[in-house]
């Protein structure tokens, strides 16, 4: 939770994705690993010979009243579908492209549009010597925008000499066109593709 | 894997979603219309097989069977996502950068195939390991894996890079063999 804005840009996050679903195999392996146990007479031969459905236990649940069965059945059924759709459209919503917003005071706000910084920045980018291609997008939410930079560098290029560009060329300049003193931003590099061109 | 999670998360969603609607519209019926058929899912055919069928009986041992092993491949699914980039040092405050493991790898292969007496190199890399293995004609294992090894660390030591990686190299020649 603490990481900086511009770590956690780097890519979407699958966090609760990824908990969720080594939840669920948590679960299942250990509803099959604890049938089979029961199933080796483990837990006794005489567990063992009983019926998966118990009848102890439907003579028990009989004996509830009814109501509050079936209400709390229902009740059950609706966190379950509730959970299983916020789960589902969490998984499935394609990442956001917030707005920048410079300005939120009410009567004065300034929004710069998502493609309008990263064309920018594309275009600077591809400038530099070395760098053969460069997609920007901005990620995050509103509150905390960010940008992600994605370059391809030529082989052979200079990283020392690409980094020093990069911020006093087209990160400082993007800061400056949005007048603000920080912008997070994530830049991932894919080294040593495309055209062989020496740059020593 | 990570595409990979996002598909299983999205499919145990809706199972998740499905099992929830389905139990209520279920019992809301039977609540509704005590005497009548079940609405879509045959489970009092269901109780009456499970009130029979016991622990030791082989379908449930197949199935307990199955639902473990789906489990482990959740986890196993869900363990592996973590993302693999290579941290390089911040350039300015706010910016962060990675690359992708196979950059590095593509980085460190050109070096190494750029070495005198280097015939071919195969490089796998992660945040923490280097592996090279190079082929030589002209020398042997002996002779080629000091250099290589110093001429890597040196390269990687030239990078950016937020955690030196260890090293690991090996030379396939020809020359060995003999």
């Amino acid at each position: 939770m603490s990481k900086p804005v511009s770590v956690a840009a780097q890519s979407r996050s699958q966090r609760t994705e990824r908990v969720l679903t080594f939840a669920a195999g948590l679960v299942l392996l250990a509803a099959g690993a604890l049938a089979l146990v029961v199933a080796s007479g483990a837990l006794g031969e005489f567990r063992a010979q009983r019926p998966v459905l118990d009848p102890v236990a439907l003579d028990w649940l009989g004996r509830q009243q009814q109501a509050l069965v079936r209400g709390v059945a229902i009740a059950a059924g609706v966190a379950l579908f509730a959970f299983g759709l916020w789960w589902f459209v969490r998984s499935l919503r394609p990442e956001g492209r917030p707005d920048i917003e410079l300005d939120r005071e009410p009567g004065r706000g300034v929004t710069v549009t998502s493609t309008a910084i990263t064309d920018a920045v594309e275009a600077d980018a591809e400038a530099i010597e070395g760098i053969s291609r460069a997609r920007a997008r901005s990620v995050g939410d509103t509150e905390h925008p960010a940008l992600r930079l994605h370059l391809w560098l030529r082989e052979g290029s200079d990283l020392r000499h690409v980094w020093h560009e990069l911020d006093t060329q087209v990160l400082a300049r993007a800061r400056e066109s949005l007048g603000v003193p920080v912008l997070p931003t994530a830049v991932r590099l894919e080294l040593g593709s495309g055209r062989r061109q020496r740059v020593r | 894997m990570r595409g990979l999670v996002r598909f299983f998360s999205a499919l145990l969603a809706l199972a998740v979603a499905a099992a929830g609607v389905l139990l209520v519209l279920e019992v809301a019926w039977r609540w509704a219309r005590p005497g009548a058929a079940p609405l879509l899912v045959p489970w009092p055919a269901w109780r009456a097989s499970l009130s029979e069928l016991t622990w030791t009986s082989m379908a449930v041992q197949v199935t307990a069977l199955v639902v473990a092993v789906v489990g482990l491949v959740l986890l196993i699914v869900a363990s592996t996502a973590r993302s693999r980039d290579v941290r390089l040092h911040d350039p300015a405050t706010e910016v962060s950068v990675t690359t992708s493991p196979r950059s590095l790898a593509r980085l460190v292969g050109q070096h190494v195939r750029a070495q005198d007496n280097v015939t071919g190199a195969t490089v796998t890399a992660s945040a923490r390991k280097v592996r090279v293995r190079a082929l030589s004609r002209l020398e042997t294992e002996q002779q080629l894996r000091p250099r290589l090894t110093e001429s890597v660390a040196l390269f990687l030591g030239d990078l950016p890079l937020t955690q030196r990686p260890k090293i690991s190299v090996v030379v396939d020649s020809p020359k060995d063999r003999r």
